[in-house]
């Protein structure tokens, strides 16, 4: 087990945020965290991340892990090429590194553009490649395909199932359940703050109580 | 192959990247040369009419110092950009990362969070010495004119400067660290600004420990250095202040700590701050740098006093707002606590002003005991106290005195100052900046 988390809870004032959240992540595996608008999936990430501090609960990792957050633009005054090299060389990764992720993540044409100069996909494949950067074994991505189009969202996806067989284990936060279902093995169902369902599509079925159907059947009947 | 560079210097270039991107950094850059041009080139044409460029003698030869009349007046522009200009670039540097996000991905990486504080900082440094060139070419035509300038003074006041900067640096960035926006955060900073004026204001003649505070305020200490003197105190309080400043934002800037943690952090950070500082205003060790000494007793004097051992017991019946007190405690107790190792001063008028003492309140009396022997005097002249003093040790006075400083006049006109200040300077920042922001763009 790569990461376990136990009784994770948070309240901001009366409202319950997160509520005695458990789950773990396997070595290895692309697991999706899924649930509707304000269930709680980023507050959970960046409580896993030690971004906020939980009321309650408990984390242990296997290592490190590496939160890319949804809807952030950072160093909006820098070109692309710098804050690649940035993490390449803030992270000791090998020269080219950078160039290599830039070109799987089609970024070669934005390099010398500024990140605040660049649409809500190209910043989002931007965050991609600086989250690719890092070495951790465990990475959380936070809506890793909000903003893309289609296509974009096909070969990014194509690019994170490679990572699984280069040791890395990916725990992503997806609201889209038809890219959730293209992506992922297993599958954290959460709504409210609490886990309502956990497992593969199969064990989700079996969890609702529904012979068939996909995961939209499943997270109706569990939500 | 692992890159060479090491954090520091990475984190050191990325917050140089950010500052230079910053466009109330060039908006400070631009503004500073024709501020230190003003100063400077006022400040040398009335030097000249003091030392007679209209033909006549120099009048005030002897009293012509260019720490007063040319490097104090040029630098307040510093003193004028630090109080209002330099904050919004410092909260810059904080709020910004932590609105767009990069300041996320930053906690998680291999740095700690006053590695990429002292980044910061340094990067401020830099910045701040950038617009420091004004000053320096300001120096340089000083030169060129004929002008002297003497070198302990002068890094002396450079010093107090500097000191101003790591004070007003540690207040902006505790400001942005605690904040949550940078609008709030130059609210907060700006406000500390005023407070301390408010303190000035209000602990004026007041004596006691208010204006013992209001001393180290960073108005009064950078006066401190500006008279040519180089306290202890003033800069270890200083320097702790700004620190302190460095100290709050570290644990406000951690964003996984709770509240409640980050508020105990606070607390026993304020805490030690005040320990310390209690600790740092209490040295009496001080230096008269300025080359006229305008703080020190003559030489022979101080040889003579240096002679006293036993402990030195002043009362004085004197109010805090009455001119003849500012009188001694300036020219004559500061410059005794000095030189004498044990002098004790005690306050005794009732009120504030001293205009309704009563006839038996010994108004306007001060006493000086030494050994047990007591002597009464109202004068606040330097002369006449120290002959008492002399004969109150039975020191034999000093038989000779020193030859008075002499002053510097120069009646020299500001030539091509108004082109360096008005003109060159200007143009050379917006060509860079038009340049730099050029080569950004898509």
């Amino acid at each position: 087990m790569l990461l376990s988390a136990t009784g994770i809870t948070l309240r901001y004032g009366a409202a319950t945020v997160l509520d005695g959240v458990a789950l773990e992540v396997r070595r290895s595996e692309i697991l999706g965290l899924i649930g509707p608008n304000g269930a709680g999936k980023t507050t959970l990430f960046e409580c896993l991340a030690g971004l906020i501090p939980c009321d309650a609960g408990s984390v242990a990792c296997e290592g490190e892990l590496f939160y890319l957050p949804d809807g952030i633009r950072p160093w909006p005054e820098q070109p692309v090429r710098w804050a690649l090299h940035f993490f390449e060389a803030l992270w000791r990764r090998p020269r080219g590194a950078a160039l290599e992720f830039a070109r799987g993540l089609q970024l070669v044409p934005l390099l010398d553009a500024r990140i605040g100069t660049l649409s809500k996909g190209e910043t989002k494949r931007v965050l991609l490649a600086l989250g690719l950067l890092t070495p951790h074994p465990l990475l959380l991505l936070d809506e890793p395909f909000d903003g893309l189009d289609f296509r974009q969202t096909r070969d990014v996806m194509a690019l994170l199932r490679t990572l699984p067989a280069a040791g890395r284990t990916l725990f992503v936060s997806i609201h889209q359940l038809n890219d959730a279902a293209r992506l992922c093995e297993r599958f954290v169902l959460l709504s409210r703050g609490r886990v309502v369902g956990c497992g593969t599509l199969d064990e989700l079925r079996a969890q609702a109580g529904i012979a068939e159907g996909g995961l939209e059947e499943v997270f109706l009947a569990l939500t | 192959m692992p890159s060479l560079r090491t954090t520091p210097a990475l984190l050191f270039g990325k917050e140089l990247r950010e500052l230079a991107a910053s466009r109330a950094w060039w908006l400070l850059l631009l503004l500073i040369g024709p501020l230190v041009g003003h100063g400077f080139i006022t400040a040398v044409e009335l030097y000249a009419e003091a030392s007679g460029s209209g033909g006549g003698p120099a009048a005030l030869a002897q009293g012509l110092s260019p720490l007063d009349g040319i490097l104090v007046p040029t630098l307040s522009a510093y003193d004028l950009a630090v109080t209002l200009l330099f904050p919004f670039i410092a909260i810059r540097l904080i709020a910004f990362e932590r609105s767009n996000g990069g300041w996320k991905l930053m906690l998680q990486s291999p740095a700690s969070v006053p590695a990429m504080l002292a980044a910061k900082a340094a990067a401020l440094l830099a910045a701040w010495c950038v617009a420091w060139v004004p000053a320096l070419l300001a120096i340089a035509l000083w030169h060129l004119y004929g002008g002297w300038l003497y070198a302990p003074e002068t890094l002396n006041l450079l010093l107090g400067h500097l000191l101003r900067f790591v004070l007003a640096a540690g207040v902006a960035v505790a400001a942005a660290a605690i904040a949550e926006s940078a609008a709030s955060a130059a609210i907060a900073a700006l406000g500390f600004t005023v407070g301390t004026w408010v303190l000035e204001f209000v602990a004026a003649g007041r004596g006691g420990w208010l204006e013992r505070a209001a001393s180290f305020t960073p108005t009064s200490a950078l006066r401190v250095f500006e008279l040519g003197l180089f306290r202890l105190s003033t800069v270890a309080v200083t320097l702790l202040l700004g620190l302190g400043g460095f100290a709050l934002a570290a644990i406000w800037l951690r964003e996984g700590w709770s509240l409640r943690r980050r508020a105990a952090r606070t607390a026993l950070t304020l805490a030690a701050l005040a320990i310390a500082l209690a600790a740092a205003s209490l040295p009496r060790t001080a230096f008269d740098l300025s080359e006229n000494r305008r703080n020190s007793f003559p030489a022979a004097d101080e040889a003579a006093l240096r002679r006293i051992t036993a402990p030195l017991h002043v009362t004085v019946y004197l109010a805090a707002e009455d001119p003849r007190r500012m009188d001694l405690d300036r020219n004559i107790l500061a410059r005794l606590e000095r030189i004498l190792p044990d002098v004790d001063v005690r306050y005794a008028a009732r009120s504030r002003s001293g205009l309704f003492e009563a006839p038996g309140d010994r108004y306007g009396e001060v006493w000086y005991e030494i050994g047990g022997r007591k002597l009464m005097s109202r004068s606040t002249t330097e002369r006449i106290v120290l002959d008492n003093l002399y004969q109150l040790a039975q020191v034999p006075p000093p038989s000779d005195s020193d030859a008075e400083a002499p002053g510097h006049p120069l009646a020299a006109r500001p030539s091509g100052a108004a082109w360096v200040f008005y003109v060159i300077w200007p143009l050379a920042v917006a060509l860079c900046g038009w340049l730099h922001f050029r080569s950004r763009s898509r």
